[in-house]
C-alpha cells in the first residue's frame, strides 16, 4: 500500500525586541550566565510582569505578513508545568485568544500551508546537563517568542522545508527576528502521521521536538514517516508520543508517551490585563510593513527583466536584496547590477553563511557608481568586472582604479583608426581569420582593448574590425 | 469533591512526592481550600459581566533596556549558585 505523510509544524521564533517580554532586561544572545536577569524573569514571588508594547506590534506584523486575521481583543494565559527551565512553574502564553489566526504561506507550487494561529509567549531558560547535575541560565528566560502553528497541510519533508524557509525569510524581511536556527532563535516542533494514500482520516501522530536545523528536520521527518509505515505494515500501531531526534544515529527516540502527556491547566493570567488593539492601529502596522520577498521577486522579474533564478538568488538573502535595492538607484537597467552581484560578488562568497551575513568590502553606493559608468558607456563591462574584483579585494572606490583619462570615451573615428592599426599590425591573425579560423578575431579585438584600456564595446569593435578587413 | 486520585495527579504534575499519610491530609486540606474559594460562587451577580482583571486593558511597557541585577544578587537565594549558574544536584534515590 502507498502511504501519505501528514504533517503540521509549530515554529518558535524569538523576537528581536531590545527587552524581554515582561521586564526590561536585555534580550541579547549569549552573555555570562544569569547576567540578563531581574526578579521578574527569575520568577521571584511578589513580582509583576508588564507586557512589552513592541512584542504585540511585532506579533501583529508577523500575522499580517502571513495573511492572518488579528484578534483585536486578546489576553495572556498561564500554562502550568514544573521544570527547572521555568522558574515560576508556569509559562505566560496565550491559549484561546491568540493575537493572530487563520493565515497562510503560499509555496512555489501555489499550494497554501494554512496557519491556524500565532501567539506570543515567553521563552524558557537554558539547561546545561553535566554529569547528571543541571546548571540553569535564565538569560533566555522571558525572551519574547511567537509560536506559529500550521494546520496539518504539509505532505512531504520538502514542503516542510520550503514552508520554514519562506517563513524565515518573511520574518527577516519584516525585521521581527533574525531567525537563526543554529542560535536557537528559530526552532520547529514537527507533528507527523501517515495514512493510506487517498484516505481522508488522520492517523495517530507523533511529535518531534525542537528541530534546530532544516537538514535534520527533513531527515527526521523521513525517518519518522518510514518508521510509522513499517510499524503499520507489520501489524503494529503508532503510539501517540513526543519524540527527540538523535542527530548522530539519524533516529528518533521517545521523550514521553500519551499517559505522560502534559496537563497544562491553562487559566487566564491574572497579573496581565486585556490586550485591546484598535483596527486603525492594525491598519497602520499593515501600511508600515516593508516589501515582502514574494513582491520583490515579482518586481525583479516583471519590472527589471531579471531571470527568475537570479531574482530568487538575490531575494533569498535580505542583506543582498537590500544592497541591490540601494545599488540600483538612478540606474536604468538594474540587470547590470544584478549581473555584477551574481557574477563577481557571489564569486567571492564561499557559502550560505557568507551570503547571509554579506560582509563585503564594496558599498552599494560604490557599486552604483561603477554601474553608472557602464550605463553611460564610459567604461565597458569587461573593465567594470575586473575593477569590481579589485574593489572587492581592497575595499577601495572606483576612482582608485579608473582614472579620468580611462573614462574619456573613445570616438567612433578614433575606434576605427585603432581597428585599422590592429589589422595592419597583425597580418597573421587576419590571414588566419580569412582562412576560416574565427578565433583569430579575438587577437585583433584583444589588441584594440589593450590600446584603449578596455574602454570600448567589444561588439562594436568586432564590427569595426570586420569592416576594416572587408575593405582591405 | 476532591478524591485521592485528584491529589495523586496534582502531586505528579507538581513533581511532589507524598507519603500515604500526606496524601490523606492533602485530600482534607484541598477539600477545605476549594470549599472556601467556592463561597464566592454563591454571590448573585445578575447580568453583570466581570473578569479577574476588572475590565482593565493595555497596560503596556515601552521597549527600553534597564540594567539587569548583579549576578550575585540574582544567585543570592540559591547560596551563590555554581559557576554563575543556578545549580541542581543530581537526584539520588
Amino acid at each position: 500500500m502507498k502511504y501519505e505523510l501528514v504533517s503540521g509544524l509549530e515554529t518558535h521564533v524569538e523576537l528581536s525586541t531590545k527587552t524581554k517580554i515582561f521586564c526590561s532586561c536585555r534580550t541579547d544572545f549569549g552573555g555570562e550566565p544569569n547576567t540578563h536577569c531581574c526578579p521578574i524573569c527569575i520568577g521571584l514571588p511578589g513580582t509583576l510582569p508588564k507586557l512589552n508594547k513592541e512584542v504585540v506590534r511585532y506579533a501583529i506584523m508577523a500575522g499580517l505578513a502571513t495573511n492572518c486575521e488579528i484578534n483585536l481583543i486578546s489576553k495572556m494565559d498561564r500554562k502550568n508545568y514544573v521544570y527547572p527551565d521555568l522558574p515560576k512553574a508556569y509559562q505566560i502564553s496565550q491559549y484561546d485568544l491568540p493575537l493572530c489566526k487563520n493565515g497562510y504561506i503560499q509555496l512555489d507550487s501555489g499550494k497554501k500551508i494554512r496557519i491556524a494561529r500565532i501567539h506570543i509567549e515567553e521563552d524558557a531558560g537554558k539547561l546545561v546537563h553535566k554529569g547528571g547535575d543541571v546548571y540553569v541560565d535564565y538569560n533566555r528566560g522571558g525572551v519574547p517568542l511567537i509560536e506559529i502553528v500550521t494546520q496539518p497541510d504539509i505532505r512531504s519533508s520538502e514542503e516542510a522545508r520550503e514552508y520554514v524557509e519562506k517563513l524565515q525569510l518573511i520574518m527577516r524581511y519584516i525585521g521581527v527576528s533574525d531567525c537563526k536556527m543554529q542560535e536557537g532563535s528559530m526552532r520547529c516542533d514537527v507533528n507527523i502521521s501517515v495514512r493510506p494514500e487517498g484516505s481522508e482520516e488522520f492517523g495517530t501522530r507523533t511529535e518531534i521536538k525542537n528541530m534546530n536545523s532544516l537538514t535534520f528536520m527533513t531527515k527526521a521527518m523521513e525517518y519518522e514517516k518510514n518508521r510509522q509505515i513499517e510499524l503499520i505494515e507489520n501489524g503494529g500501531k503508532v503510539e501517540q508520543e513526543t519524540l527527540r531526534y538523535i542527530e548522530s544515529s539519524g533516529t528518533t527516540e521517545s521523550m514521553r508517551g500519551k499517559e505522560d502527556a502534559h496537563d497544562y491547566r491553562y487559566f487566564r493570567e491574572p497579573d496581565l490585563v486585556t490586550i485591546h488593539t484598535l483596527s486603525e492601529e492594525v491598519e497602520n502596522i499593515r501600511k508600515s510593513l516593508p516589501e515582502l520577498p514574494t513582491a520583490r521577486i515579482k518586481k525583479y522579474i516583471e519590472k527589471f527583466g531579471i531571470s527568475e533564478k537570479d531574482a530568487e538568488s538575490i531575494v533569498k538573502y535580505k542583506n543582498i536584496s537590500d544592497f541591490f535595492e540601494k545599488a540600483i538607484q538612478g540606474i536604468e537597467n538594474p540587470k547590470i547590477v544584478s549581473n555584477f552581484i551574481i557574477g563577481q560578488i557571489f564569486s567571492t562568497l564561499n557559502n550560505e553563511q557568507e551570503k547571509e551575513s554579506f560582509d563585503i568590502k564594496v558599498s552599494a553606493e560604490s557599486l552604483n557608481e561603477l554601474c553608472k559608468l557602464v550605463e553611460s558607456k564610459k567604461i565597458n563591462v569587461g573593465l567594470a568586472k575586473s575593477t569590481l574584483l579589485k574593489m572587492l579585494e581592497t575595499g577601495k572606490n572606483v576612482s582608485n582604479f579608473i582614472s579620468q583619462e580611462d573614462m574619456q570615451s573613445i570616438s567612433e573615428e578614433k575606434l576605427l583608426e585603432i581597428c585599422k592599426k590592429a589589422v595592419d599590425s597583425n597580418p597573421n591573425a587576419v590571414k588566419d581569420y580569412l582562412s576560416g579560423k574565427e578565433k583569430a578575431l579575438k587577437v585583433l579585438i584583444g589588441f584594440v582593448m589593450k590600446e584603449t584600456k578596455g574602454k570600448v564595446d567589444a561588439l562594436n569593435t568586432q564590427k569595426n574590425i570586420l569592416d576594416t578587413i572587408k575593405n582591405i | 469533591m476532591v478524591t485521592k486520585e485528584d491529589i495523586i495527579k496534582l502531586a505528579k504534575l507538581g513533581k511532589l512526592y507524598l507519603t500515604e499519610e500526606e496524601l490523606d491530609s492533602a485530600v482534607k486540606d484541598m477539600t477545605n481550600i476549594i470549599g472556601f474559594a467556592n463561597e464566592i460562587s454563591k454571590v448573585d451577580t445578575g447580568d453583570t459581566e466581570f473578569d479577574n482583571i476588572n475590565g482593565l486593558e493595555n497596560a503596556l511597557r515601552e521597549d527600553i533596556v534597564e540594567e539587569s541585577f548583579d549576578e550575585d544578587l540574582i544567585l543570592k537565594n540559591v547560596d551563590g549558585g555554581k559557576d554563575g549558574f543556578f545549580y541542581i544536584k543530581k537526584y539520588q534515590n
